[in-house]
């Protein structure tokens, strides 16, 4: 043992609880009070507990009342689809489509000069599954939306993150820029970038799908380049010293490690891309949402709750088919 | 055939890793480097693969002068068995071993992993030749035996019919038995394609077994060169006490 060091008595421990530790609590508790106030977390908390009293009966509650004016209209939900006759064009009394039939009902009708509402009989034709039919398709759309945004994502993204991994880059200027424009893609919001392409492209699934591309591979190929850097480098290593070239290195060495972590990336995305899809449609991208937005607003929420559940179901019947599928290719 | 003249490394931070070596290495020869870690057997093998460059002095692999520039020519002309082997865990076995093909594959038949089926049966070949078996063929490398994944490099390095095979420590990590046996199969391979063995090991006892050559090295000089029959009983204890690791002394320890 060496003479002049401490006496391991002497030694100084390690301790948890100190001023400045105490301190530093302090000041952190009291900012995030602050962001809290901001964000009227403390308004969340009285509401909530005025809700909660108020199902007890003490009092209302402005938070339950909003609640209640949903789900009240919400069900029964909504499956069957009602039109008009009037409004039908190619309508045909003796040759009805499958499992309709006519109804005479009132409709309500909104005079904008006198400020009235007029009632009028009619007939209407109803069709019991319409409605649900009607949101399938849509939601199918809906999943090819998000299916065709991962297709378009990958094909972009493949080439750029190879660019922007610092082992494979041709050149240095070529892995900054690669890597700017990955973080550039990955900083445009689905929702702003779809509101543009809807003016350049129309209103449709199309500028849902460029939108959910554009976003998406900024990560994805930010996920591919982090893969590719962090591959092994033996394999590769052995492989370059037989003569092959950079390209077929990537293909052999790097490729076959990185595969089971680009599938889970792709899975996530697709995963991601489905549910994004089912809102791009208030800006009017196509897809489910723009029925949603449509209904919505005029109130009709027992069709929104349809719309509810049939975006839930798509979304948890996705997972297991991707889990499954995942499975195989690995 | 591979020609070494007067050949000196010395890397940027002064040390000296070969020091005016001359060596002339005959075709089919199967030669064992020997020597105590740091002794400059590395260097001497990245120099032949030239991933290092001489400091001076030249390599010669029949006309050609290792350097920089030919550094692709000469690659294919020489099979590499790496240390760590450096198989590539998720491809097949087959895959790993067609993968020492890459360079004489078109681009495309190389991406969509279709190779002829001639080269194809030359891996079988090669994979019988080091004992593997036809159950092995479509396997992963990851899951195979340390003794196998061997077996895998060294038909992975004959399979572009190279003029010399360097082997860094091919034994390294495996039993006595399995050791005998692999090595068994590189001096097998290498005398059915006759092509020249560079291979560097920590064990008198495979090198006085195996080899045709014995080059033992110490601080980047030769001090043996020759066949295993002519080591005396001095060089032998020498060349003992270089490459077994020495026992660590209590007293050391407890100061």
């Amino acid at each position: 043992m060496n003479s002049e060091s401490k006496h391991w008595q002497d030694w100084e421990l390690h301790r948890t609880v100190t001023p400045k530790n105490i301190i530093i609590i302090f000041i952190v508790f009291i900012l995030l009070s602050f962001s809290a106030h901001n964000t009227e977390l403390d308004k969340a908390a009285i509401e909530t507990s005025k809700a909660v009293l108020s199902i007890v009966g003490v009092g209302e509650s402005q938070v339950l009342d909003g609640a209640l004016r949903f789900v009240s209209k919400a069900f029964p939900l909504q499956i069957s689809d009602r039109t008009p006759v009037n409004r039908l064009d190619k309508f045909d009394r003796n040759n009805l489509p499958l499992f309709s039939y006519i109804e005479s009902g009132e409709e309500k009708e909104y005079d904008a000069l006198t400020d009235t509402w007029s009632y009028e009989t009619t007939e209407f034709l109803v069709q019991p599954v319409g409605y649900l039919k009607k949101v399938i398709i849509k939601m199918w759309e809906t999943v090819e939306m998000g299916f065709w945004g991962t297709v378009i994502c990958i094909i972009i993204s493949l080439p750029l993150g190879i660019l922007a991994s610092q082992n494979y880059s041709p050149h240095r200027f070529v892995y900054s820029f690669a890597r700017t424009w990955l973080s550039f893609h990955r900083s445009l919001p689905e929702l702003i970038v779809a509101l543009i392409l809807v003016l350049m492209y129309g209103f449709g699934p199309i500028a849902g799908v460029l939108a959910l591309a554009i976003h998406t591979s900024g990560v994805l190929g930010k996920f591919f380049a982090d893969e590719i850097e962090n591959a092994p480098p033996g394999p590769q290593l052995a492989l370059s010293s037989t003569g092959a070239s950079a390209f077929k290195v990537l293909r052999y060495a790097v490729f076959p490690h990185v595969y089971p972590a680009c599938i889970a990336y792709v899975q996530y995305i697709f995963e991601r891309n489905i549910r994004t899809a089912t809102v791009l449609g208030i800006v009017g991208a196509g897809g489910i949402g723009m029925e949603l937005k449509g209904r919505w607003d005029v109130f009709d929420y027992d069709h929104v709750a349809t719309i509810l559940l049939a975006i839930f179901l798509t979304v948890i019947l996705l997972e297991v088919v991707s889990q499954k599928l995942r499975k195989k290719a690995l | 055939m591979l020609k070494f003249e007067s050949v000196s490394r010395i890397y940027d931070d002064g040390t000296k890793a070969i020091d005016n070596v001359s060596l002339h290495i005959k075709a089919g020869e199967f030669c064992v480097l020997l020597g105590p870690s740091g002794a400059g057997k590395s260097t001497l093998m990245n120099m032949v693969n030239a991933v290092v460059e001489p400091s001076s002095g030249n390599i010669k692999l029949g006309d050609l002068v290792l350097n920089k520039r030919n550094k692709s020519t000469i690659q294919r002309r020489i099979g590499m068995i790496h240390q760590q082997l450096h198989l590539v865990p998720r491809l097949s076995v087959l895959h790993n071993v067609l993968s020492g093909l890459l360079p004489n594959v078109g681009l495309f038949r190389s991406l969509i992993k279709s190779f002829s089926f001639q080269d194809q049966r030359r891996a079988c070949q090669l994979l019988d030749e080091v004992g593997m078996e036809e159950k092995h063929l479509l396997r992963r490398a990851s899951d195979l035996s340390g003794g196998q994944q061997q077996r895998v490099a060294i038909a992975r390095a004959f399979i572009p019919n190279p003029e010399v095979v360097l082997a860094d420590e091919p034994v390294a990590s495996l039993d006595p038995a399995m050791s005998r046996s692999v090595l068994q199969s590189l001096k097998t391979a290498a005398q059915q394609h006759g092509a020249t063995v560079i291979c560097t090991l920590h064990q008198l006892d495979y090198a006085l077994e195996f080899a045709d050559r014995i080059i033992a090295l110490r601080k980047g000089e030769i001090f043996f060169d020759g066949h295993p029959s002519k080591l005396d009983e001095t060089t032998q204890n020498e060349l003992y006490a270089l490459t077994q690791p020495q026992p660590v002394k209590l007293e050391q320890v407890a100061a």
